[in-house]
């Protein structure tokens, strides 16, 4: 028991943090969104009136879904492939892969809003770098965030640009694959596509269901980006949930809805994400 | 065995003791800290004389800082009572801090306010009301004196909530070299808009390959043109929203038009060639553009930053059948939150700067700030007629400013939805998605959908 105590004492500090700062929240958000509250004023409870009003009554709300959906389902797949694909090229035995490593590696943890300010000026139709470049070889390049039909297509690219963080993940699933494994796919007379397709993939996919589930839980909350770039335009064609979220929340004073809005967003990240756990004896291999 | 015991046990309330008392230290070490920068803080007047403070917050920083400086310092040093303690706040955090430090009940106790949300907020009962304050001379003053643009914003439902400081304004800065260049008299603005659009054109400058360099005039923004066409977003007489309205298409279909006749294409890479809007790197500066519809505030930055550039200022000239002298305005506001601790300083500070009892002496405050007059009196002040000497091109604006064709953001509870469904439905009409009609059609629609969300949800 003395023992236990002493346990708790030393996370104390952090117990308390994780009470006042999260269980808090999260229960209190509950209750709000139940209520209509206006941040200031006591929260005044309406039963299912915000669920209620965004699904019946509130275009922007299905408009937001839709955007970040389409992000989800591009951004995470794109992801995924050029992650793995640049963990097997930084998995070769090459001198200085140390150095390409790092570089490829760096972008992933430059801040999020400095990335984004530097890709607004890179993305200008007009005077970016991007389009410079393609006006060099004679081609005219898009408008990028100024266009509806581009817009979101390039913040598809932009999160591109982060891959980094999950192929150093992949990377370490790629060291992790035995070598006897290869052996025996050459010996028994695969090629190299087989033994990627047979040995590789199999064997990398508890990475990439970690990266999967990760990735969608975290386009699901795509803000930063949206926010500093578009601010949801052109034609709201950027407006993600968690921006119009935001905006109910802190520009219209609607934080009973916003809570709502949260909920939703929490009960779709847990449909998902249970999709995938439901979905990986069917392909995520759990070898050794 | 008892001694390994008791050292265990000696060990273990050590450990106890250092994991329960370290957060403990830290935490009054922080408070002590906290104490130490808040006693820091506050001027050593503050202590000397034990006057009440008055918290205020406030957004302006750089170019203005010093403006706001010298108006807490004037304050300060006119009164024995209070003392306002001034703290400036990021603009970006401003709107999100105000609501916390409300919601958790240590507001300011004067808050200054861009965000056009007076509606909005006095609706949340976040503001106090600041006409109940007035002595009948100033509420004369304030009704029958001021300009209609300070007088009529900032009430709802029947009460003032924001009292306005500054109001921005919107007229056409031209360069008068580039009408001689285009043998055009710089001496005779256009008196239409007709004519101010076809003379744009002669101004129109492209390179070889065809692509703009400069645009004589481009007309952007709905807000900003729906004024001239007699258009607005709100019907003081019902109090309500008057969106698709024939005025407001009228507007529209003229921004479309001139953007169509240029090519939409053209003007979009043309705008996102521009540098920025922002101070020296204003595209009128360059020369991007001959004729600029801004703002009066560009009149002060273009003394910094292109003290030897030749300009002139205009109002935006109506188009046939419009309204002369109008523009849309964004104000900024004084207000007092709700839970305010010492209302009645935050009003003797309000009061003070404003003018209200003695406009003569804030027009002091209202050049260091480059604003335009609240009222006639303060307009012809020996102080802002000095300011307008130092700088004519602030007459246009001061005419502006006086009109009764000024149109500002609605007094509706939902009007930053308002305002950003407008932003929305624009761009919809300019890269051609919805013609005007449907644009406008759409805006109300979505107004609509919105009041009967509010209502649905027990707002309204």
């Amino acid at each position: 028991m003395k023992k236990s105590l002493t346990g708790y004492a030393f996370i104390a500090p952090w117990l308390l943090g994780f009470a006042a700062f999260t269980v808090y929240p999260f229960v209190t958000s509950i209750y709000l969104s139940f209520t209509r509250y206006n941040i200031v004023t006591p929260p005044v409870w309406i039963g299912l009136g915000n669920y209620r009003t965004l699904l019946t009554g509130d275009p922007l709300f299905w408009k937001s879904l839709g955007v970040t959906f389409s992000f989800a389902f591009a951004a995470v797949p794109l992801g995924v492939i050029l992650g793995v694909a640049l963990a097997l090229l930084l998995n070769l035995n090459l001198r200085g892969m140390s150095v390409y490593r790092t570089i490829f590696f760096l972008p992933s943890i430059l801040p999020t809003v400095a990335t984004s300010v530097v890709f607004l000026w890179l993305f200008n139709p007009e005077i970016g770098l991007i389009n410079r470049l393609l006006r060099a070889i004679g081609v005219t390049g898009p408008e990028w965030l100024q266009s509806p039909t581009t817009a979101l297509p390039s913040l598809v690219l932009l999160s591109v640009w982060a891959v980094g963080g999950s192929m150093v993940i992949y990377l370490a699933g790629l060291k992790d694959v035995p070598a006897y494994l290869y052996e025996a796919a050459t010996i028994d007379g695969a090629n190299a596509f087989q033994r990627f397709r047979h040995v590789t993939i199999p064997m990398l996919s508890p990475v990439i269901f970690f990266n999967v589930v990760m990735g969608l839980i975290g386009v699901f909350q795509y803000f930063t980006e949206a926010y500093i770039m578009t601010q949801g335009g052109p034609e709201d064609s950027t407006r993600f949930y968690a921006l119009y979220l935001f905006e109910r929340a802190w520009r219209y004073l609607d934080m009973g809805y916003a809570s709502a809005m949260a909920w939703i967003l929490f009960l779709i990240i847990m449909v998902f994400t249970g999709i995938l756990f439901g979905t990986q004896r069917r392909w995520v291999h759990y070898e050794g | 065995m008892t001694r390994r015991t008791s050292d265990a046990s000696r060990g273990r309330i050590g450990a106890i003791a250092i994991a329960v008392l370290l957060p403990v230290a830290i935490g009054l070490l922080l408070s002590s800290r906290a104490r130490l920068i808040t006693a820091a803080n506050p001027p050593p007047v503050a202590a000397a004389t034990k006057r009440i403070p008055v918290t205020y917050w406030h957004m302006w920083s750089g170019q203005w800082q010093p403006a706001m400086d010298e108006v807490v310092a004037d304050f300060n040093a006119s009164q024995d009572k209070y003392e306002v303690i001034a703290l400036q706040v990021p603009y970006a955090q401003a709107d999100a801090k105000f609501m916390m430090a409300v919601a958790g009940g240590d507001p300011p106790d004067v808050m200054a306010q861009w965000t056009q949300a007076i509606s909005t907020w006095s609706e949340g009962g976040i503001l106090q009301p600041l006409e109940t304050r007035m002595t009948p001379e100033e509420r004369r003053f304030f009704e029958q004196e001021t300009f209609p643009v300070i007088h009529e914003n900032g009430w709802h439902k029947g009460h003032l909530y924001g009292l306005v400081m500054s109001v921005d304004l919107y007229a056409c800065y031209y360069r008068p070299d580039d009408f001689r260049k285009a043998g055009l008299d710089p001496d005779k603005f256009p008196e239409t808009l007709e004519e101010l659009t076809a003379i744009g054109r002669k101004l129109d400058q492209k390179d070889a390959s065809g692509r703009l360099t400069r645009l004589g005039f481009l007309p952007q923004g709905f807000t900003n043109y729906a004024p001239s066409f007699g258009g607005g977003f709100y019907d003081a007489t019902t109090g309500k929203t008057s969106l698709d309205t024939d005025a407001n298409r009228r507007a529209m279909s003229y921004l479309v038009d001139t953007s169509k006749a240029i090519g939409i294409e053209k003007v979009r890479r043309f705008n996102s060639g521009l540098k920025s809007q922002n101070g020296a790197a204003w595209p009128f500066i360059d020369g991007s553009f001959a004729v600029a519809l801004d703002g009066e505030w560009r009149v002060l930055q273009l003394a910094k930053y292109a003290p030897d550039l030749e300009y002139r200022v205009a109002p935006l000239p109506p188009p046939a059948g419009g309204k002369r002298l109008a523009s849309f305005s964004n104000t900024g506001f004084l207000t007092i939150p709700a839970g305010a601790k010492h209302s009645e300083g935050a009003w003797a500070f309000i009061k003070f700067w404003s003018g209200l009892d003695n406009p003569e002496r804030a027009a002091k405050y209202s050049t260091s700030f480059g604003w335009l007059p609240s009222s006639p009196r303060m307009a012809n002040s020996p102080d802002y007629r000095a300011f307008l000497k130092k700088y004519p091109q602030y007459e246009a604006f001061v005419t502006l400013a006086a009109s009764p064709n000024i149109v500002t953001t609605p007094p509706v509870p939902y009007q930053l939805f308002l305002l950003d469904r407008l932003i929305t439905v624009d761009e919809l009409a300019m890269r051609g998605a919805l013609t005007p009609t449907q644009a406008l059609a759409k805006l109300t629609s979505d107004t609509e959908q919105e009041k009967g969300r509010r209502k649905g949800l027990g707002y309204e």
